[in-house]
Formats: C-alpha cells, sequence, structure tokens
C-alpha cells in the first residue's frame, strides 16, 4: 500500500486529536540542536521541532519507553498512556524482540514492561542513511525491520510503501485509509523499495568492510584473558554502554518502603560496574575490568544466544558513540576474534 | 495480572541467636509460603532492602519459616538488628530444590560448613520427615571453632535416628573453649564414610572455598560429577531470572539453580567466586 509522505504526516498531526486517533503521545525521531546536526533522539511530535522518520536510528534506544531507568514497580501505579511511536529502526526492533523475551515469557511476566508494550504502537521505518558506528550487517540483521512491528514505512522518493505487521497495525491501517489517499502497492515500486535497501546494505558493507569476520562466537570465550586485558585498557567501566544498549535489561530492585505498604522500585544496572555481582562478604566472579569489559561481550554474542536464541547485539552501535574512552565495539569482537589461535 | 514482585509481610516472632555472627529468625509470614527444600525465598527488611536467603526449616512447614543469616553485608547487619516483633517481607520461593526423589533408597551423604548449613538444615529436617524412605543419611557440618558451631540445640535430636550419622568438626580449638568432637577441615570427616560412593549422591553447601574443596574431595572419594548436588548461591537479586546478577554462563543461579549438579555446571567460569 502506498501513501505520499505529506499525506502521512499531515496524519500524524490529526492523530495528535486524542478523540480522533486514540493516542495520548505522538513520539518520533527529532533532530538535535541545530539544523546541521547529525543526531536524533526521540520527542513528542510538535509543529516547533524537525523531526526526520526516516535516516537513522536516534541517539536513545527505544527501550527506554518499555524498561524505564527506573520504575516503581510495587504497588503497581501504571498510567495509561496510549503511545504512537513512528520512526523505529531494524535494529530497535530487533531488540525489542530480545526484551519481550526476556521480560514476557511462560515463567514471568514484568507487569510494568507489559503494559507499556500493551499501550503503544510501534511504526518502524527503513534506514535511509547509515549512522557512522551502524553495523548491522555484521549481526545478521538489516537496516529495515522484518517482523515485530505494528506498521512498517518504507520511503521511497516521495512516497511510503505501508506494510502491516500486527493486528494494531491493522486497526491504525484502517484509519489511515479512511482519512488519506491510498494507492495498492505495485511489483515496480516493491523492486525499487528493494533496491533502496539494497543501497543502504550496500553502505553499511563498506563502512564495516574492515570489520568483516568469521562470527564463530565461541571463540570469544576461548581467546586467552591477555587479549581482553589488552581491549579493556582504557575502559573506564562507566557503563554508558550497557544503558545506551537496546537489549540491556540488567535491573536493581530497591526497597523504598516507608509506611506499612511494601514498595520496591526497579532501576537499571550495569554488569560494568563494581559492585555488580559482588555478594555479601565481598566476593565478587569479576573483580577485574578486563573481566566485567569481556562480560558485556559474552553476555551479547553466547548468553543470550543461548537463552533467547537471539544475538543480544543488533548493531545498532551506540555503545561505541556513547563510549568515553571511544572504545569501538566492532574492533573489539574483530580483535578478538582474529587473535583466537584455532 | 499477578506482580511477580509482590511482597509477603511477615512477622518475626522469635530469634535465635545460633553464634556470634549467625542468628536464625523465625518469621511467620500473613500467608502461607510453600516450598521445596533448597529452594530460596527473598527476604525484605523494609526501607533497607532485600537479599536472598534460603529456608533453613523444613519445606513440610509452610506456615512459619526459620531463615539462618550471618551478619556479612549491608542487609544482614540490618538482619542483626531486628527484634521480635518486627515486621519483614518475603518473596518466593525462587528456583530449583534438592531433588528427594533421587536420594530416597540411597546412602545420602551432606557435607556443609559455616553459614552454608542452613539449607542443608532444611533439606536434613525434611528427610526427616521421612527418614525411613532413605536407606542411610549421613550429615557432616563443620564450623571454624566451637563457638562458631549452630544449631546447636538440635543436636541430641538429630543423632538419635539407626540409619542417621551426625557429625561435627571444627577447624580450630582455641584456648578456653570446649570441644570434645571432630577437630580439622569437614572435609577431613571424609576419610570415616562407609558407603559406595559410585553410587550415592552427596549434597554440597557452605563457603565458596569450602564447596569447591569439598566438591573436588568427593570426586576423589568416589563420587560421580552428576551425583554432587550443590547450593550455588549468588546474588539473586530479583529470584526469577530477569535482573541477570547471578548469571553463570548460560545458568541463571535462581532459575535454573540454586541446586545444580556439580556435572551441569563445572564448565562454566567462576562458580567457585
Amino acid at each position: 500500500m502506498i501513501i505520499k509522505v505529506d499525506e502521512f504526516i499531515a496524519f500524524l498531526y490529526k492523530c495528535q486529536d486524542k478523540g480522533f486517533s486514540g493516542f495520548d503521545q505522538i513520539i518520533l525521531p527529532v533532530r538535535s540542536g541545530n539544523k546541521d546536526s547529525d543526531s536524533f533522539y526521540f520527542a513528542q511530535l510538535s509543529k516547533s521541532k524537525e523531526f526526520d522518520i526516516d535516516s537513522y536510528r536516534t541517539v536513545d534506544p527505544l527501550k527506554m519507553f518499555f524498561f524505564l531507568p527506573r520504575e516503581k514497580i510495587l504497588p503497581q501505579t501504571f498510567d495509561n498512556t496510549k503511545r504512537l511511536i513512528v520512526g523505529a529502526k531494524g535494529c530497535d526492533i530487533r531488540a525489542l524482540k530480545v526484551l519481550d523475551k526476556a521480560m514476557i515469557n511462560e515463567d514471568f511476566v514484568d507487569p510494568a514492561y507489559f503494559y507499556w508494550r500493551q499501550n503503544t504502537t510501534i511504526i518502524s521505518a527503513d534506514c535511509t542513511d547509515i549512522a557512522p558506528t551502524c553495523h548491522c550487517n555484521l549481526v545478521d540483521g538489516h537496516p529495515y525491520a522484518e517482523a515485530n512491528f505494528d506498521l512498517n514505512l518504507s520511503r521511497y522518493k516521495d512516497v511510503y510503501v505501508v506494510t502491516s505487521g500486527s493486528e494494531k497495525g491493522e486497526e491504525l491501517l484502517e484509519l489511515l485509509k479512511k482519512e488519506c489517499k491510498v494507492e495498492p502497492g505495485s511489483p515496480e515500486i516493491s523492486a525499487n523499495i528493494q533496491e533502496q535497501r539494497n543501497k543502504i546494505i550496500r553502505l553499511l558493507e563498506k563502512q564495516n568492510e574492515q570489520y568483516e569476520r568469521n562470527n564463530e562466537f565461541e571463540k570469544l570465550k576461548q581467546n586467552p584473558m591477555d587479549n581482553w586485558s589488552d581491549e579493556s585498557k582504557t575502559c573506564i567501566g562507566c557503563g554508558a554502554c550497557t544503558n545506551i544498549c537496546p537489549t540491556c535489561y540488567c535491573l536493581i530492585l530497591n526497597d523504598e518502603t516507608k509506611a506499612e505498604e511494601f514498595v520496591k522500585v526497579r532501576s537499571m544496572d550495569s554488569c560494568q560496574l563494581n559492585g555488580y555481582a559482588r555478594v555479601a562478604g565481598g566476593s565478587t566472579p569479576r573483580p577485574k575490568m578486563f573481566q566485567r569489559f569481556r562480560n558485556r561481550y559474552l553476555c551479547k554474542f553466547l548468553f543470550m544466544k543461548s537463552n533467547f536464541d537471539m544475538l543480544g547485539c543488533t548493531g545498532c552501535g551506540r555503545c561505541t558513540e556513547a563510549c568515553a574512552a571511544q572504545i569501538d565495539f566492532r574492533q573489539v569482537v574483530n580483535s578478538v576474534l582474529n587473535a583466537v589461535v584455532d | 495480572m499477578n506482580n511477580p514482585y509482590e511482597v509477603v509481610p511477615a512477622t518475626i516472632y522469635e530469634i535465635i541467636q545460633e553464634s556470634p555472627l549467625i542468628r536464625t529468625l523465625r518469621v511467620q509470614p500473613e500467608k502461607p509460603i510453600p516450598f521445596k527444600t533448597g529452594q530460596f525465598i527473598e527476604l525484605t527488611i523494609p526501607g533497607i532492602g532485600e537479599g536472598p536467603f534460603t529456608p533453613s526449616s523444613s519445606h513440610f512447614i509452610s506456615e512459619n519459616m526459620d531463615i539462618t543469616i550471618m551478619k556479612t553485608g549491608f542487609v544482614t547487619e540490618y538482619v542483626h538488628r531486628a527484634k521480635v516483633g518486627d515486621k519483614v517481607g518475603l518473596r518466593g520461593p525462587y528456583g530449583s530444590h534438592y531433588p528427594l526423589e533421587k536420594f530416597k533408597g540411597k546412602d545420602l551423604l551432606i557435607l556443609g560448613g559455616g553459614c552454608g548449613l542452613a539449607p542443608l538444615r532444611s533439606l536434613f529436617t525434611t528427610l526427616l520427615h521421612e527418614v525411613e524412605d532413605y536407606n542411610s543419611i549421613t550429615f557432616f557440618a563443620g564450623a571454624k571453632t566451637p563457638k562458631d558451631c549452630i544449631y546447636k540445640d538440635s543436636v541430641t535430636d538429630w543423632r538419635k535416628y539407626d540409619n542417621v550419622t551426625f557429625m561435627r568438626s571444627v577447624d580450630v580449638v582455641p584456648d578456653g573453649e570446649e570441644w570434645d568432637e571432630e577437630v580439622g577441615l569437614v572435609t577431613s570427616l571424609l576419610s570415616k564414610l562407609d558407603i559406595d560412593t559410585a553410587v550415592n549422591p552427596a549434597v554440597v553447601c557452605g563457603p565458596p572455598v569450602m564447596m569447591k574443596f569439598g566438591t573436588m574431595d568427593l570426586i576423589k572419594c568416589g563420587f560421580r560429577e552428576e551425583n554432587i548436588y550443590l547450593s550455588m548461591e549468588k546474588k539473586m537479586y530479583c529470584g526469577f531470572g530477569q535482573c541477570r546478577h547471578c548469571v553463570m554462563g548460560e545458568f541463571y543461579a535462581c532459575k535454573d539453580g540454586p541446586v545444580f549438579t556439580y556435572a551441569r555446571i563445572k564448565n562454566e567460569e567462576d562458580i567457585w567466586e
């Protein structure tokens, strides 16, 4: 199904009316700072901000809308805000699948996460450009969402090809059809979209040529500790990489009981911090920085893989972007894998 | 929807000071918390924090619960300030339990030391409930000094069964303390063991270093790796495999454990830390 970009934008503005759309908030990537800035962050739709649905991923991960940095989880006091998030990227959508598996499964459902997921509709959009740290092509990802979205937008020139991926998506599509002129897709436009997607993949391949590797991640574990120690030399253990990672969900539970009723607050934690796995008495399995540094890589490529049958890295490159020591995630994986002697 | 973080309020109705650093809280939850021996619960000290502890009472009792706790960190500091009548919170139970069905008809060895005796007391008292189902039970308990021995009041009781051997050993007897039982590391008691180690199960719990060398010694004695059951107590923050603090490779100590066979986890890194 095809819709003109202008008409779609007009539709989004109309969706700000809750009576019309049912949404309390329309959230989309907004250009940060001045016009020349090439970074984006999620913000509410407003005429005063320049937004960009296409381009590439935002600085902040999509997870922050579902797994809040700090949230009271006992007693439950969830508001019923209905949100529409537009312009989520393939890497974030895939990361959300990891979180879904972690937070909503047969053994356990996190109520807060569950409600945020229930109350949020996600429209993903193909990347039309790449950030310097983007590397989804190295982790079997694509610069577009393949599943787990409600609607997906693929831009070609001045139109969007709209694909529905869920019941919620179908409903929104009905509303869209009522409001805007939509046309059926054609093999020709599909071919154009495919070409557009391939173009971005080629850009990614070129950008990450130097990091091409054999993805035998078991080798990360076999690698001698000296290599990890070298790679982590400049790491200051701040935990920015895990906080900004779209699949990291380690949490701590704080007891904030003040009166009769028990109060629990859930916050984000980071395996990079020294006290992370420390038990009473002071013993910790990873007292050295390089051990904690290594743990993050093993978690992404081995532990999460075995827990969820998905890699914990979706190639968004945010950890590299956020690193105060300018440690490039791709470079580390590459050099550690290459350093393994068979 | 059930809130998995829900806390059951409980009242401390008795406190037993087992040793200078270890005390047993006897608590009465507002509603029964049925558990299987070896599983753990999260105990909240209101406004302070919570931590994972394994009940030390029999799982045949669910109306109240004994929890034996050593003063060793932030939360346990407050546990040791608690008074009878204080309110605490309980979540759980969580994790795996001791597979009693695999112990039935066998000669079971229980090896533990220090505060690691807490889950073992739960196991032991649960076993005593149906003691005739087991061919024999040997319980070797260790402590640093006679003063550090816990569950002193139960010793006589525990020795009155025909098929139960309960032996204690202390590392050292400081001047001025009395002791007429064994002296030496608890693992030295293994030389007195008279069971077919190749076919029988052993359960180990204690401080990390004791668990490590205890397990090695059991293997030397002929126990099979898949018959050695370890209580791997890690930083089990949430209790249900969400917070990832207790991850050992692909395993969660809280969800896949805390009771593991040595065979299952021996290839994971840093398990004894």
